[in-house]
């Protein structure tokens, strides 16, 4: 019989299970070409030639429309008036001031699908209703949950029959400029957290059962085993998730905002997407191709930076 | 971060690159080889009237060209405009396309072939011509006319113990019927949908002749407009007056205006509507619901020295994109204000019609009143503004609800959207 290990003990040796290691640097040797070497690279061409033909080319082809002009512009070479015009732009200033109230609710879906996914894997009971509960709104349109949640949160919805039968005060949530982005948001979070879940699901999976084992032999309690075990076992699981939500919530608004707000009221719930759509139908699609651009950029930015932070975070001290 | 910006310099480098080329593509669309066909893209033709109509179009334009094939493809309203800009752009729209009078059509002039010259033979025959012209042009035929009639509920009023037969006439009557209506029954005095932003403009162009000055009127309409102005501040203070003082359903603001507010007036929850005159939300569809009690109501006067009218103008009707085939586009116009075409529409599917000459052969009284007031008519007041102004109009008019913005900022910001 071995004697027990130390949670800290483990995780020291394992200090993040998955990561890539670094090794020692070794000369290179020439490979030869052989068929051997070259059939992996053949049988990824396919795959590479789809994104060369379908994203990068034509991602290429945006960004430089977004330097070509409207209406009259049209293909005439305009520089960057396209993105010094959306820099003064109203809608676009208030989808960039909106992308940061977004970040402010990509925790609280990651705290929430981590959270309810700890209470499946540590089967509290129904664990199993309450998974397929829990995923059953991803499967839903967006547009048919933004037409249930106009009805539920409408002035005179039944959420506000509800407030207003116990005396509490009503409210217009998707008319007010304080409550309209946010109840979008929470629809959002209610609608796709499932699919955040089912990712912390696989990566309750891949957990080293023996560090939960030798965390309760040491007589850790719950929080301090989220905080010391899962969190740190867990922390591609948790970027992942991060980011994927992040880039979600960026651009898989749109269906949501179109039927609950329409951007409105004034530009109160515009996110760059949306802007995007909007310009377009404007007549204006280089304008629309450089908010694209700038959308893209917005998300790799964020992207890499929740990477490097996260990595830092997650990482158990 | 070093491994990003290495392929990023790079892929900038070769988009501007690619850039002093110039990228966008031609508004030259489709394959003028093919003179054998003609695309045609509009929506809505999927009720049995409309689908007869444009049937009948069909036939219209084949007794002139019997071997030219017709491609009609029906796109969804609320996608149509975007959908049809990104086709333009990527080089495959259709020789033709459907739009509507008014900044829609206007904010798009650049990439419709103007036929002035083309159409001059029927400039006589029909109304509503100034929302398809832009800088001396014409650039397309209306086929049907639009316009923003009051309508209002005869059997609310009498319950309300106002008379049915006589509605308001003056502000002042208005403001005391909608009191009324408050305090007399639990209806709303107006229907109000504004989540796009839509309300405002129904608001100004439904009182707007009972507030401007008829010269006023004219000038906004040929685009010298003064935002800043006694009588238009005076629109947006009584667009968030009435608001405040609780002319319409709760939440407008996130109600949509097509079709909610307007189920609201169908449903007898409101008292009034500003409605439209054709295609949706107009007599023949509140006529399903109401019946007798449906009535049609002008704008009132709101100030000495104006003189009411009907706002309508042109509603929509077909623009050519193909340079190469002008002479079918001009022709496949015509057919869409072929007169028996049209006579058979006016009465199936609820339009007043741009000929009018056509007789409107229904017995529900609103329409009749409506088209009685046509000679006196005026264009509409939103429509003569830029996609720019009128969206941040949209935008203003939700802010003006819920008090974000003063009338005074509101009027300066539209004063600079308009240089």
């Amino acid at each position: 019989m071995t004697a027990p290990t130390s949670t800290r003990a483990v995780v020291l040796s394992d200090p993040s299970p998955g990561w890539p290691r670094r090794t020692p640097k070794v000369p290179r040797r020439k490979r030869k070409i052989t068929s051997e070497t070259v059939t992996p690279y053949l049988l990824v061409l396919p795959v590479l030639l789809i994104l060369l033909v379908f994203r990068i080319y034509p991602l290429l082809l945006g960004i430089n429309f977004s330097f070509t002009g409207d209406q009259e512009l049209n293909g005439v070479f305009v520089g960057f008036d396209n993105y010094l015009f959306l820099l003064q732009d109203e809608r676009f200033q208030a989808s960039a001031r909106n992308v940061l109230v977004v970040m402010l609710f990509v925790p609280i879906e990651v705290l929430v699908a981590g959270l309810l996914a700890t209470f499946i894997f540590i089967k509290v009971p129904g664990h199993r209703f309450y998974r397929s509960v829990y995923f059953l709104p991803v499967v839903l349109s967006p547009i048919i949950i933004g037409a249930i949640f106009n009805i539920v949160l409408g002035a005179n919805g039944p959420l506000n029959a509800m407030a207003d039968s116990v005396g509490l005060p009503t409210v217009d949530y998707l008319g007010q400029t304080m409550t309209a982005l946010p109840s979008v948001l929470t629809v959002h979070i209610w609608a796709t957290f499932g699919m955040a879940l089912v990712i912390f699901l696989a990566g309750f999976s891949t957990l080293d059962q023996q560090l939960l084992d030798a965390a309760k032999i040491d007589g850790a309690n719950f929080p301090q085993t989220i905080w010391h075990v899962i969190i740190p076992g867990l922390s591609q699981t948790i970027q992942f998730v991060f980011v994927t939500t992040t880039i979600g919530m960026l651009t898989g608004l749109f269906g949501l905002l179109y039927t609950m707000t329409a951007g409105g009221p004034g530009a109160a719930s515009y996110l760059p997407e949306f802007l995007i759509w909007k310009l377009n139908g404007e007549a204006r699609p280089a304008l629309a191709s450089a908010a694209s651009v700038f959308l893209l950029l917005i998300v790799l930015v964020i992207g890499l930076i929740q990477i490097r932070v996260l990595r830092r975070a997650t990482k158990e001290s | 971060m070093k491994r990003f910006v290495a392929p990023f310099a790079i892929g900038m480098g070769a988009v501007l690159a690619l850039s002093a080329c110039g990228g966008a593509a031609t508004t030259t669309t489709g394959d003028s080889a093919d003179d054998g066909k003609l695309v045609v893209w509009n929506w809505g033709s999927s009720d049995d009237a409309a689908a007869a109509y444009q049937d009948a179009v069909l036939a219209a334009f084949n007794e002139k060209h019997p071997d030219v094939e017709v491609e009609i493809v029906s796109q969804p309203f609320d996608q149509y405009y975007t959908l049809l800009g990104s086709a333009i752009e990527a080089g495959t729209g259709p020789d033709l396309a459907l739009f509507n009078g008014g900044t829609q059509l206007k904010s798009r002039a650049d990439q419709i072939v103007p036929v002035t010259d083309e159409l001059a033979d029927i400039k006589d025959q029909l109304a509503g011509w100034p929302a398809f012209e832009d800088g001396g042009e014409t650039y397309s035929a209306p086929m049907f006319l639009q316009g923003f009639p009051v309508y209002y509920n005869k059997a609310i009023f009498a319950e309300a113990g106002l008379d049915p037969e006589n509605p308001p006439t003056t502000w002042d009557e208005l403001s005391d019927a909608c009191d009324t209506i408050a305090s007399e029954t639990d209806v709303s005095c107006f229907a109000l949908g504004n989540k796009e932003g839509l309300g405002i403009e129904f608001f100004m162009s439904g009182f707007g002749s009972g507030i401007f000055t008829p010269e006023e009127y004219d000038a906004w309409i040929d685009g010298e407009r003064d935002w800043e102005s006694e009588h238009a501040k005076q629109v947006l203070q009584l667009w968030a007056d009435t608001s405040a003082d609780g002319w319409y359903n709760d939440g407008a603001n996130s109600t949509a205006m097509f079709n909610d507010s307007f189920d609201l007036f169908s449903g007898g929850s409101a008292a009034m509507v500003i409605g439209l005159s054709s295609g949706i939300a107009h007599w023949k569809q509140f006529d399903d619901f109401l019946g007798e009690d449906l009535g049609f109501m002008m704008p009132v006067t709101v100030n000495d020295g104006t003189t009411l009218a009907l706002p309508i103008e042109g509603g929509i009707g077909y623009g050519v994109l193909n340079q190469d085939k002008v002479e079918l586009g001009v022709d496949w116009i015509k057919a869409t204000v072929d007169r028996d075409a049209l006579a058979d529409y006016s009465i199936a599917g609820g339009q007043i019609v741009s000929d009018t000459t056509i007789e409107l052969e229904t017995d529900i009284q609103s329409a009749q009143d409506i088209v009685a007031e046509l000679p006196g008519s005026k264009p509409l007041l939103h429509t003569a503004l830029g996609g720019d102004t009128l969206d941040l109009l949209h935008r203003l008019g939700q802010q003006l609800l819920v008090g974000e913005v003063t009338v005074d900022d509101a009027a300066s910001q539209l004063a600079a959207s308009e240089g």
